[in-house]
């Protein structure tokens, strides 16, 4: 059996059909693609639904969504933003919900890591890079913003380069970002599918030992699967609270 | 698996597009209603917090009040009582002088009365004594002596006599 193609199959992006195509750029319909648009459905869908619905079982998604956007609002963002609070916080409760949503359909069979993708979480950190920006400047100004990029008080020479550290040092906050996401959500898809992989592995050498190895794979991915579950959360919640900490270290540069 | 780490623009370009919808369309469809439901509740809660605070700090206004003046009538009455102790301190001790004064007013009286009752007795027994005695001599010189010279004795023996009660 071929592991690598497996991987490929299941955790790779496929083209399903090319939309449009100018200069270099292909914009095609794909398979994450596909699965993004599915995710935002769900979130639209999910979210008004909470927040316009009075009947019982609205009531409990709603109070599930408000826990979450009450702790979003309170503890990750109000400690940052303070009075800008309520001006950023459609982008962050967004950004969660997005990368949330992505993350645990993921995990449903059938449905595909679209956070696992690299090019997703660029495009996302791309977007908390635009948003430094923009919250900078909006915040500050942009003559006020741009003499803040460099911290105040030192000596002329070191100017230019701690100008270069800050400007890598941003680039770099948001590769990281990319990369975190995208590392968390695809090391379970990996790990589960190697566990499972295991079976077959084994059950080439003969079938007996491939059914003995069997329990422990299926329980290990099980367990992988369950600790997925979490990350899921965890990572949506790490994304938009690093976004919120950068965004805010630049609307308030002291 | 090159493709793993290799970014595509196309979804790079599809996603920031897709995120970015999903912001504008989710801020309206979403976190408006949502956000304005929260923010009426909590507002419903500060409101009744707020008025539950005032009505305490009301209560806790009058329970002062009432409080002081409690303190303040049972000063008063304290005041009144330890007044009307004093008055009747000072009513006994008028009392009493008034009574001493009586008293030692109806003895003086009682004691002026009783000399003066033995004075007058001290004089009628005088006369008495010495009309008697007068008679008794009459009796005894009637032949003997005329008047003037029973009168000169008589004098002189009761001038005698007074000089002598008046040693005594």
């Amino acid at each position: 059996m071929n592991f690598e193609a497996i991987l490929e199959h299941h955790l790779l992006d496929h083209a399903y059909l090319p939309l449009f195509k100018t200069g270099g750029v292909t914009l095609s319909l794909t398979k994450h693609l596909v699965m993004m648009w599915i995710v935002g459905g769900i979130a639209l869908i999910l979210l008004s639904v909470a927040a316009r619905s009075r009947s019982q079982a609205g009531l409990l998604l709603r109070t599930a969504i408000e826990a979450m956007v009450l702790y979003i609002r309170d503890t990750v963002l109000r400690p940052i933003f303070g009075h800008a609070t309520e001006r950023y916080l459609p982008y962050f409760l967004t950004l969660f919900f997005f990368i949330l949503i992505a993350n645990l359909a993921g995990l449903v069979p059938y449905g595909s890591t679209v956070t696992g993708n690299i090019s997703v979480t660029f495009a996302l950190a791309g977007c908390t890079f635009m948003l430094i920006q923009v919250a900078g400047i909006r915040e500050q100004g942009l003559v006020h913003y741009i003499q803040h990029f460099v911290p105040s008080g030192l000596p002329a020479w070191l100017v230019p380069l701690i100008a270069l550290i800050e400007i890598m040092g941003l680039f770099a906050k948001c590769i990281a970002l990319c990369i975190r996401l995208f590392a968390n959500m695809i090391a379970g898809h990996i790990v589960s599918l190697a566990f499972l992989s295991l079976i077959f592995v084994f059950g080439q050498m003969s079938p007996y030992v491939g059914l003995g190895v069997a329990p422990a794979a299926v329980g290990l991915a099980l367990f992988v699967y369950a600790l997925d579950v979490l990350v899921s959360f965890l990572q949506a919640y790490i994304f938009t609270t690093l976004t919120a900490l950068f965004v805010g270290a630049a609307v308030h540069p002291h | 698996m090159d493709k793993l780490l290799n970014p595509d623009t196309g979804l790079i370009i599809w996603t920031i597009v897709t995120f970015l919808a999903l912001v504008f369309i989710l801020k309206k469809m979403a976190w408006g209603p949502l956000l304005a439901a929260i923010e009426e509740r909590e507002g419903r809660i500060k409101a009744d917090l707020d008025a539950a605070e005032s009505a305490r700090a009301q209560a806790e206004r009058l329970k002062q009040e009432l409080d002081s003046q409690m303190n303040a009538l049972e000063a008063r009455s304290r005041e009144r009582l330890a007044e009307a102790a004093r008055e009747g301190d000072a009513l006994r001790a008028k009392l009493k002088t008034a009574a001493e004064d009586d008293a030692r007013k109806i003895r003086e009286k009682t004691m002026s009365e009783l000399d003066e009752e033995k004075q007058r007795l001290v004089k009628e027994l005088r006369q008495e004594v010495a009309s008697l005695s007068v008679m008794a001599a009459e009796k005894l010189i009637r032949k003997s002596v005329d008047d003037s010279v029973q009168k000169d004795v008589l004098e002189s023996f009761f001038s005698d006599l007074e000089r002598q009660g008046k040693h005594n």
